[in-house]
């Protein structure tokens, strides 16, 4: 296929796609949000005086850091009807509240693991610290909307499910590599920067801590991923 | 915290997950919506197709606006495919769907099949044109894409020992078809007539006569069977047989008339000889036995270990078809065993990528560094299923057009997700040499010195490379989507034949929690061993 042909594709498909993208932000702040409120009970839990609860909140945690949450969304998209009847007025349960419950359970892990660490710190009245806690839940966002991008598996229209769409639309495939490369580059523009971001006001929160952060406390900050 | 503890909480987890009831009234429901929800295929033209606006259109969405019409309600069609559209079905996501549906014994247990069946089709295999084939029984052991949750593919691999390999659409199938991936695609003879009539497809064929000829049936949920919705329904097409539409529907698409409704529309119009209908509602609002379906009305026989699990799912309602039925258990192993050997490969990969990537960097080579970290980074900040696609369909189309090599799925799925996981653990590594140059400034991680630096390292960013392993493993399911039979593939294949997605699902859940589990409790192992073994 001509290159001129196939950019004069990408960019008539251009606002399409972008309202996929939208879908991404979209879901994984639903993720987000569902999975800090969860999350920060976790972490308050864990530091709490009573042992018991600390228990309780490690297995949460420790649960919620095992289970796949591409295996998740699966789960939710065969097991949870799509609508609900309740007297006689029908709600409907969309897919893309299921890909955002599905990413939740991973934020619920990261935040009960950062936050109770970051609650230890300002209780030990080391508030720069603490507030480490900030960039790590944006670069945690970032890695929430890269996997966002498995929702269109149970058929969330979102970016990738739109590029086949694409495809499928334009029934090219050799239009397929470059509308694949084309989703790419929306992922790489919006996570790129806002992480080199987080990661200046993490050295910069660093280097204003009193009491420097050692290394590895930052590397175990960073360390719970999703998939 | 213990396994057993774990292994509770998540039971509990489930069985509050678990629950799902569909609407009673189906009927009421759509009057009081005012739209009939109605599922059709978009990849099976012309019966169901996506049209330049991106509409469903084609000989079954014509059939959907004839019912909607006569039910007086608006239409809304949502795209299925093979694989979930008795699932939607079964979800409650669509009211009804009319998508090429074969009518079998096996499918009357898990939704309502509208009696008369609308249309018939058998199997087929579109292959290049040369090959040495007469029979089905050539095709013995061979590799043959099919579609997943097409109703043929089980008795067609049984009957003829054929090595399918199965895809989650049509498109997907057909490409691995035209990249060589097997000798030819399994799938319905009218569809494969349908491709047959297109430039792209020139070159191939369909020389095996058909086999396993059935009627398709537009299908409602399990539940509402009995119901004033199956009824409605089952009254529409019987009329349409009589006044002859179905045959106007297939000339509008132009597809070969079919016997199947020219033997029906005379069915369906013949007379008594007191004058009256011989296709009329019996007292029992049945139709009459000459006016059904011939192949339900005989009784599959089963017996001994499958007699003892219909047993289990009568009494308990599951349907754990792994645990009784051959095909289905061996399906299920042998996605276990593929998302082990993909583990095992993502494992190996990501620490590799990771290892070598921070060796060159930390090397300091002027352009090569550079070009790793701008490689790394990449890789880190792009979501690895777009990776995925970009190699497998992507620059794999691209080989196979120019060179004639074909990707194996697999490799690409463990290739991929190593050089996203790989990246992470680079970053890892590098942050570990840092911290290690605050104590000794000469501490480079190089491949001379690799021997004694590397353990250092791996000590140091302990926790993230594991956290970044675990992660790893988590997300092998994606080679799902790009068809690779691993555990994901394997049970909603199984769902797709058998309608047990509760069962299916938490099974799926439990088995991935383990392997994960038994991931993380190996790392756990080998912290302990180093830990006693730690000269650091």
């Amino acid at each position: 296929m001509e290159p001129l042909e196939t950019a004069r594709a990408l960019v008539a498909w251009t606002p399409f796609l972008a309202g996929g993208f939208v879908w991404n932000i979209v879901i994984s702040l639903t993720a987000m949000a569902i999975g800090t409120a969860l999350g920060s009970v976790l972490a308050v839990m864990r530091t709490a005086a009573r042992p018991v609860l600390v228990r309780a909140s490690l297995a949460l945690t420790a649960f919620t850091r095992n289970v796949p949450t591409f295996v998740v969304l699966f789960y939710l998209a065969f097991v949870i009807p799509v609508e609900f009847e309740i007297d006689n007025i029908v709600y409907p349960f969309p897919a893309w509240v299921k890909a955002s419950i599905a990413l939740a359970i991973a934020v619920v892990g990261f935040v009960s693991d950062n936050l109770s660490t970051a609650i230890r710190a300002w209780r030990g009245g080391n508030r720069g610290a603490a507030l480490l806690f900030i960039p790590g839940w944006t670069s945690y966002f970032v890695i929430i909307v890269m996997a966002s991008s498995t929702a269109s598996v149970i058929g969330v229209g979102e970016i990738v499910s739109r590029c086949n769409t694409v495809i499928g639309a334009t029934g090219r495939n050799g239009l397929m590599l470059w509308v694949y490369l084309y989703a790419m580059t929306w992922f790489f523009l919006f996570c790129f920067p806002l992480n080199l971001l987080m990661a200046r006001a993490r050295r910069r929160l660093q280097t204003r801590i009193a009491s420097p952060v050692k290394a590895t406390d930052v590397a175990a900050a960073k360390a719970t991923d999703t998939d | 915290m213990g396994l057993r503890s774990i292994a509770a909480l998540f039971l509990i987890l489930l069985c509050g997950l678990s629950s799902g009831e569909a609407a009673a009234d189906r009927l009421d429901l759509i009057r009081k919506r005012g739209t009939l929800i109605v599922g059709v295929k978009g990849d099976y033209p012309p019966f169901g197709m996506l049209d330049i606006d991106g509409g469903l259109v084609g000989f079954e969405p014509d059939l959907a606006w004839e019912i909607a019409k006569a039910l007086d309600v608006q239409l809304q069609l949502v795209g299925v495919t093979s694989a979930n559209r008795l699932q939607k079905l079964e979800e409650g996501s669509v009211d009804l769907i009319i998508a090429t549906l074969g009518d079998t014994a096996q499918r009357r247990r898990i939704a309502t099949i509208i009696e008369p069946n609308y249309y018939a089709s058998g199997v087929n295999l579109l292959m290049p044109h040369g090959k040495p084939v007469s029979d089905w029984t050539d095709l013995r052991g061979q590799k043959i894409c099919a579609t997943q949750g097409a109703l043929f593919n089980r008795p067609m691999a049984q009957r003829y020992l054929l090595d399918l390999q199965l895809f989650n659409g049509t498109r997907d199938a057909k490409l691995a078809l035209r990249d060589g991936r097997c000798v030819g695609w399994l799938y319905d003879d009218t569809a494969i007539a349908g491709d047959l009539t297109r430039q792209e497809w020139a070159g191939y064929g369909m020389p095996l006569p058909s086999s396993m000829v059935s009627p398709w049936g537009m299908a409602i949920a399990l539940d509402a069977r009995g119901t004033a919705f199956e009824r409605a329904l089952s009254d529409i097409v019987a009329g349409w047989h009589r006044s002859g539409l179905l045959m106007e529907i297939e000339r509008r698409w132009n597809l070969k008339p079919s016997a199947f409704l020219f033997d029906a529309h005379e069915l369906w119009r013949r007379r008594t000889p007191g004058g009256k209908l011989l296709c009329a509602r019996q007292p029992d609002g049945e139709w009459p036995a000459e006016c059904r379906n011939k192949a339900i009305l005989t009784s599959t026989d089963v017996g001994g270990l499958q007699r003892i699990g219909l047993l289990v799912k009568e009494q308990t309602g599951l349907n754990v078809t792994i645990a009784y039925d051959d095909y289905d258990r061996s399906h299920f192993l042998h996605g276990l065993l593929v998302t082990l050997e993909l583990v095992a490969l993502c494992l190996a990969g990501s620490l590799l990528v990771g290892v070598a990537g921070a060796v060159a960097i930390d090397a300091r080579v002027p352009l090569l560094s550079r070009a790793v970290k701008g490689l790394a980074t990449v890789a880190r900040m792009t979501p690895p299923l777009l990776q995925i696609y970009v190699v497998f369909f992507g620059i794999g189309g691209v080989v196979v057009q120019t060179y004639g090599w074909t990707f194996d799925g697999m490799a690409v799925t463990a290739l991929c997700l190593s050089l996203y996981a790989g990246a992470a653990n680079i970053f890892a590594f590098l942050e570990a040499a840092a911290h290690l140059r605050e104590g000794d400034a000469a501490f480079r991680l190089r491949p001379s010195s690799l021997r004694s630096s590397l353990p250092a390292a791996v000590r140091v960013a302990y926790g993230p490379l594991v956290a970044t392993l675990v992660n790893v493993v988590k997300a092998t399911g994606m080679a799902s989507a790009i068809g690779v039979p691993e555990l994901i593939s394997a049970s909603t294949a199984i769902v797709a034949d058998q309608g047990n997605a509760d069962v299916m699902m938490n099974v799926l859940m439990v088995t991935y929690f383990l392997i994960v589990l038994l991931v993380v409790r190996l790392f756990g192992m080998l912290e302990r061993r180093m830990v006693r073994h730690g000269t650091a």
